[in-house]
């Protein structure tokens, strides 16, 4: 069994790299990709789309190799130095440029993840292990066509499960699922949030009267029967003061806003603007 | 208490009452034209600014703030009557904790302190891909990093496409970009989610 | 170049507390939260690979570090003046998005500004106001 796991090996290494290679040297965002990737940092934003193709090269030729017979160790070992190179590059993207994108098996904005480390780390397991392999995959397939096919599909699986950029082909549409399901979110009331009630503070004409005088973020709030009151820190001719706003409460109504600001150290109303019918001094 | 609903008696009163009501020619030199031909705040650009202040808060004596900035300088912040408190949603001064992260806008007096006019707790701003949902919870993607994001009920808001903002936070898709504005629990990978932008 | 309209959003960066928008002093190597900086979506090739305003009909010059812009705040009218020191917003996740303030709209994000730059022309509870963006 283990000379079988061994001797598959390479089918699956040179399946993932003609995948990799593909992505690298025939995408048409190919060179986006490689712009996004930590090799920017790494060899220069010039230098990054030629160094991405030439990855993808050499990835093409591995698995070629790696594919065609015989399969002679020194393809294996070729394979593994290929994984140990790619798993210290994703250590250094993982560190130096976090927000950077994989541009590993997709050229969907990927950043490098602890999956996308293990899924490195799995194939360069694969290509240790392949280093025993006896005879060349294809002989091995024909002996033991339904062993040989478990073992390639639970290693597939495993690669599908470490790859991040899969994720919207199977595990997305699987939590949308189980969203539109369960409905986790749903019924999420308790009244109309203030944040709605400051937006539509910022719509309205009373706002922008008294913008320029408005010093801080809301101080404080509470609800007046139809209205929500929305106070801010204001400074009117050099004094403290607060700006007051009412908003209606449990409508969309920006030109009902009515303001009044209000000096602080004396509690008189030195200015009032009620919405769009504003009244004459 | 009693003199809170005083204060809020006369400020509703000021507002909605009618009385002592001075028309907007009054504020007429405040018109929104003025403003706009207004110089800019004059700080260098790309300069730090002095009226600003971020840090994590090491030291809370009386209404001053002890802050540590990110660049190791300490800053001294001054709270008042008039100091706007965010933390999630509007709050207090005995909301503040130790060890809370903050940013502060306000003046620089001469003596060095930050008369604070706004403090912001423990406020982020990500961008971030809905990698699955939960009851009342929201798993976000952001940079490569999972962040737990609790939706609270009433204080929640979710805006779709430039919408009016909604209590309902279910048409978030999974898989979908987000950036969400939340109060950060410290030292941990948890916030709590204040207003979610969402996409189309 | 004439006045940009569009909408303005907010990011930290540098040494700074909690999860940030962008990790260590940004695409420029100066980005600090507490200083008067922002981030501009065409600042390199690479950077423009990534935010991509093209995807939403947005044309923006290409402005590389250090380069000066005001923004001023379509709601307020206040304005404030900043440096380029990172690469975005991701413009292109948003195509459409609208932010107004009662006929003043701003379509798509076309620049983040550190929470000292926007804390000086809006709330950072806000996260999100429609601007317009200059060289003068």
């Amino acid at each position: 069994m283990l000379a079988l796991i061994a001797a598959v090996q390479p089918l699956l290494i040179g399946a993932v790299l003609l995948w990799s290679a593909a992505v690298k040297l025939f995408s048409r965002q190919a060179t986006a990709a490689a712009r996004r990737s930590a090799l920017v940092p790494l060899v220069g934003e010039r230098r990054a789309a030629p160094a991405y193709r030439l990855v993808g090269t050499v990835e093409l030729a591995v698995a070629a190799l790696l594919l065609l017979p015989p399969a002679p160790p020194l393809e294996a070992g070729a394979a593994a130095v290929l994984s140990a190179g790619f798993l210290g590059y994703l250590a250094y993207a993982r560190r130096a440029a976090p927000a950077s994108s994989c541009g590993c098996l997709s050229t969907r904005r990927t950043p490098v993840t602890n999956r996308g480390l293990g899924r490195a780390g799995l194939l360069l397991v694969a290509g240790i292990a392949a280093g025993w392999a006896g005879e060349h995959w294809l002989a091995a397939v024909r002996q033991r066509p339904l062993a040989a096919a478990a073992v390639l599909l639970v290693e597939a699986a495993a690669v599908v499960v470490l790859s991040p950029e899969l994720d919207a082909r199977w595990l997305l549409p699987l939590r949308r699922l189980r969203a539109r399901i369960t409905r986790p979110l749903a019924g999420g009331g308790g009244g109309v949030p203030l944040f709605a009630t400051v937006q539509q503070l910022q719509q309205s004409p009373a706002f922008r009267q008294v913008a320029a005088l408005i010093s801080s973020d809301v101080r404080e709030h509470w609800d007046d029967e139809e209205w929500r009151i929305v106070c801010h820190g204001a400074r009117y001719r050099g004094r403290v003061a607060t700006a007051v706003f009412a908003v209606p409460r449990l409508r969309y109504d920006p030109g009902a806003v009515r303001v009044a600001i209000v000096d602080e150290a004396t509690g008189v109303t030195v200015a009032n603007f009620a919405g769009a019918r504003s009244a004459p001094a | 208490m009693s003199a809170t609903m005083d204060r809020r008696r006369l400020l509703s009163t000021a507002v909605l009452g009618g009385a002592g009501i001075v028309g907007a020619t009054a504020l007429g030199s405040l018109a929104p034209e003025a403003a706009f031909a207004a110089d800019p705040v004059p700080v260098e650009p790309g300069a730090p600014d002095p009226n600003f202040a971020e840090g994590r808060i090491s030291k809370i004596s009386g209404s001053m703030l002890l802050v540590t900035g990110s660049d190791a300088v300490l800053h001294s912040i001054r709270v008042t009557d008039g100091t706007s408190i965010w933390k999630l949603t509007p709050t207090t001064f005995d909301r503040i904790a130790i060890g809370d992260g903050m940013y502060a806008r306000g003046l620089r007096l001469p003596d060095g302190t930050l008369a604070a006019d706004s403090i912001w707790v423990n406020i982020v701003s990500l961008h971030a891909h809905v990698a699955a949902v939960g009851r009342n919870v929201l798993h976000l993607d952001h940079n490569g990093r999972r962040i737990v994001g609790h939706v609270v009920p009433g204080t929640t808001a979710a805006v779709y496409n430039g919408t009016p903002a909604v209590s309902d936070v279910s048409l978030l898709r999974v898989g979908r970009h987000v950036q969400v504005i939340g109060a950060w629990h410290p030292d941990t990978n948890e916030i709590d989610v204040a207003t979610v932008y969402a996409a189309a | 170049m004439a006045a940009v309209i569009g909408e303005m959003s907010w990011f930290c960066c540098g040494n700074t507390w909690g999860p940030c928008g962008t990790v260590g002093h940004g695409a420029c190597g100066t980005c600090n939260s507490g200083s008067l900086q922002h981030a501009w979506p065409n600042a390199s090739d690479a950077c423009l690979a990534i935010t991509r305003p093209d995807a939403c009909g947005v044309g923006l010059s290409r402005r590389t570090c250090g380069f000066r812009h005001y923004t001023t705040n379509l709601c307020t009218g206040s304005r404030i003046g900043t440096t380029i020191a990172d690469c975005g917003p991701q413009t292109d996740l948003f195509c459409g998005e609208t932010a107004c303030c009662g006929s003043s709209c701003g379509s798509n994000r076309i620049i983040d500004l550190t929470p000292a730059a926007y804390s000086a022309i809006a709330s950072l509870s806000s996260g999100l106001r429609p601007c317009s963006v200059d060289v003068v």
